[in-house]
């Protein structure tokens, strides 16, 4: 088969080399790659998704992106990843491995196998969740545990780590298939640059969560065992503890919200209370240390590439009805009980060093849930802010002046986001912001950060079924706007059966190991190319040592989208004048259309072509030591 | 006051440590009776949110709960009386308040919950519901009802009634057996 030119200007773009045509390959075994970008199904295509033009439902176009040869560039501290994919047209048995020619210097590889859900959405095949696997790999077609009738091919995810230490030359690789006495490979040359992608990144990618009880649910072969015990076991807290180092390796955070909308508190996310009024008092931290002891110390983070290092932001358990009763709400019995438990919360933290955290003051319930009468999240009615302004005044109480610990007053704005800059400055100095409504206020975060606040905004991950690509977005824009981080709103729920009937992943970006025999979480393709965005625009926002960032950002949007930075903002609407509870939803829709339209329909080559941007740009660099 | 303890006769036999659980909960809802204030709950939620809550706009699913909004001086008087009646049990128990709604005889609401997150009755995010017919039961006869459907969960349900000796609303006193500490914290 041959590659189209939608194809080859893709794999071009991906910087994977067209090979010789694939037909002159043996055709009952092959070993193929793709870019990171182009999804495999299980047999033998691309998923409709994530190919490129309107010509989807083309046949033939659902071989286009294969390529038997692999030039690959990247820079040093970063993963270069692609699709190999194990096609045989018979079943049977095979072997998978990857070794490389010579030196391997300080590269690595991490090879995954992909699980292809059936999702029910669109009852397709999609290969999202990624099993980690040891080489060489011994399985069969069709893959026994996935039970796909009549599957052809099996995707296996490759990252290539390249250490920041690793010597910038050329290296060799062969990722070999065997089966039924045929043999199969790929070459692979990876050139790797000299320049290395800084540890820190222009945007944090945020992955919440909520509450502990779906650890018992997703990890019935540890919570069946345990019973009872589970939530106060080792082996619970070596879960939590796994999350936070998932997303860590992927240059992302995780947060767990530990209370819930009428004031209940996971015992593990709160140290434990006793007395009332002036006797109120935190009576044993020990649950509260275990859990986020490693984690403000950074020693759960011991063994990753990306080294020790302390959570950057982290929930406080604080809320309407905690460290204080809400039964004194107004009384002097509340300032009491919160201002005396906040300030041993401080002497605490500062003990024990844990000083390089933003412990954020944060309300999360709504009025609709009936806990409280007033709105902590999104807040649409402005007389709700008089709230802030009081936790605002008892948080203040509560510290000693130039305490080293930091502690931050969060609030997700949406509705009278506008208002709430000006009314809650001084007072909330970290804002995660409706997407849709700072799309109008592109002075915003900048004015923000001038004065010290934190700016983010929420989002969600994109579906499987929609183009690979999709999840470079957020980043990007991110970026675009100048914003400091982005959450997505949940992204450990993968649904009561993700392997077999998946909802198609969109509060998922990490699924269970336990069906793999695995204590803890394990990848996604969407989570790789996420991580993969993130350290390519860390590398191209440090050139703006001799670019002026605006030029950066420029070409990125015109690489990525065919778009100006202009273009990925909103006008303010009319209606923005008016007071919040007036606005409709089907408004705010439209009002964030303009801007948003042009992130609709993301092409599978879009951030491949910012990528080559990036490279040609690395390449150009002195070498650093 | 017509209350009365009502051995409901559609519930399961109780185990010794329910029928405690329940003769304390009894206790709470008795005194609930007494002590909630049925004008005060009906000011708590706006004529306009109850107006927005039977909208539907297929462009705009949330219009119902982006619309919802109380008066916050009823809300928390009615909140801190059901928190300092829940301290009356001697284990974690919640007084949930709920009333019926003008024009909709078939539904129910629920218009603050408390702490322990705890309800037989409330399924998580709902505005409102279908009319519980124990509800329904305790707002027609003025009795309390106990009620433990679900297993290892107790709630005694009981009227409030306003100055005009009206029932306009009632309370769930619920606990459960084996309290859950991790449910509901999301």
């Amino acid at each position: 088969m041959n590659l189209s030119t939608n194809g080859r200007v893709l794999v071009i773009a991906l910087g994977l080399a067209v090979g010789v045509p694939l037909a002159a390959q043996n055709a009952g075994v092959q070993l193929l790659a793709t870019p990171e970008y182009l999804r495999p199904d299980p047999f033998g295509g691309i998923v409709a998704a994530d190919r490129a033009g309107p010509d989807k439902s083309e046949p033939d176009k659902a071989t286009t992106g294969f390529s038997n040869k692999l030039r690959l560039e990247g820079a040093r501290g970063s993963y270069v990843s692609f699709h190999l994919v194990v096609k045989m047209s018979q079943p049977g048995a095979y072997t998978l491995s990857l070794s490389f020619d010579r030196d391997k210097g300080k590269l690595q590889a991490d090879l995954f196998r992909e699980w292809f859900h059936f999702t029910d959405l669109d009852k397709q095949f999609y290969p999202d969740a990624l099993i980690p696997i040891m080489l060489p790999y011994h399985s069969r077609l069709p893959e026994p545990d996935n039970r796909i009738p009549a599957q052809t091919a099996q995707a296996f995810w490759v990252d290539l780590w390249i250490a920041p230490d690793a010597q910038p030359k050329t290296y060799a690789a062969q990722a070999i298939l065997e089966a039924g006495g045929q043999r199969s490979a790929v070459p692979i040359e990876l050139k790797v640059l000299p320049a290395v992608v800084p540890n820190d990144d222009v945007l944090l990618m945020d992955h919440n969560s909520y509450g502990t009880s779906w650890l018992a649910d997703d990890y019935p072969s540890i919570s069946g065992k345990l019973g009872a015990e589970f939530f106060q076991s080792d082996e619970f807290f070596r879960l939590i503890h796994a999350y936070h180092r998932i997303f860590y390796e992927h240059r992302g955070i995780f947060h767990q919200l530990g209370y819930g909308h009428a004031g209940k508190v996971g015992p593990e996310f709160a140290p434990a209370l006793a007395g009332s009024g002036p006797t109120r008092h935190i009576d044993d931290w020990s649950l509260y240390d275990r859990h986020y002891g490693p984690l403000l110390d950074g020693s759960a983070f011991a063994g990753t590439r990306r080294g020790v290092q302390p959570i950057p932001f982290v929930y406080l358990p604080v809320n309407p009805e905690w460290p204080a009763s809400f039964l004194n709400w107004g009384e002097p019995g509340y300032e009491t009980e919160f201002v005396n438990v906040l300030a041993e919360m401080e002497r605490h933290f500062r003990e024990k060093g844990w000083t390089h955290t933003r412990f954020e003051l944060f309300f999360n319930h709504k009025k609709r849930y009936m806990g409280f009468p007033w709105d902590g999240d999104e807040v649409r009615f402005p007389a709700d802010n008089r709230y802030f302004l009081e936790y605002g005044r008892l948080l203040k109480k509560a510290m000693p002046p130039g305490t080293p610990v930091k502690i931050v007053f969060r609030a997700d704005a949406s509705w009278d986001m506008e208002q709430q800059f000006k009314d809650l400055a001084g007072v909330v100095n970290m804002w995660v912001a409706s997407r849709d409504i700072l799309s109008w206020l592109p002075r915003a975060p900048a004015m923000l950060r001038q004065r010290g606040d934190v700016i983010w905004f929420y989002s969600g991950p994109p579906v499987v079924t929609q183009p690979a690509s999709t999840i470079t977005q957020f980043p990007l824009e991110g970026w675009m706007w100048g914003v400091g981080g982005f959450v997505d709103w949940l992204t450990v729920s993968a649904g009561s059966d993700p392997w077999f009937h998946f909802d198609g992943g969109g509060t998922a970006l990490v699924y269970s190991g336990d069906r793999f025999g695995i204590a803890g979480p394990i990848p996604s393709v969407r989570l790789k190319i996420q991580r993969n965005t993130v350290q390519e625009l860390a590398l191209l926002a440090s050139f703006s040592n001799r670019k002026p960032a605006d030029e950066l950002k420029k070409e990125a949007a015109r690489l990525y989208n065919d778009t100006a930075p202009a273009d990925w903002w909103n006008p303010r609407p009319a209606f923005a004048g008016e007071p919040p509870s007036n606005w409709s939803g089907t408004a705010l829709d439209a009002a964030s259309k303009p801007a948003m339209s042009h992130l609709e329909h993301i092409d599978p080559a879009a951030w491949a072509r910012v990528r080559r941007y990036v490279m040609r740009l690395a390449a150009e660099e002195p070498a650093q030591k | 006051m017509k209350a009365l303890l009502v051995t409901a006769a559609f519930i399961v036999p109780l185990a010794a440590a329910e029928k405690d659980m329940a003769r304390a909960l009894d206790e709470v809802a008795r005194t609930a009776t007494v002590m909630v204030d049925g004008d005060a709950c009906q000011r708590i939620v706006t004529p306009r949110a109850l107006d927005y809550m039977f909208k539907k706009d297929p462009n705009d699913p949330w219009v119902d709960g982006d619309n919802y909004e109380v008066n916050d001086h009823a809300f928390i008087a009615v909140k801190k009386t059901l928190i300092r009646l829940s301290r009356l049990a001697p284990f974690p128990c919640d007084v949930n308040l709920w009333m019926p709604i003008a024009g909709h005889p078939d539904k129910i609401r629920i218009v603050i919950r408390n702490v322990n997150e705890m309800s037989q009755f409330w399924p998580w995010g709902k505005l409102y519901q279908d009319m519980i017919p124990q509800m329904k039961q305790v707002l027609e006869t003025g009795r309390r009802i106990t009620v433990t459907e679900k297993p290892g969960w107790v709630s005694v349900l009981a009227p409030v009634h306003d100055s005009l000796d009206g029932t306009v609303a009632l309370v769930e006193v619920v606990s459960q057996t084996r309290l859950d500490t991790h449910e509901n914290v999301k």
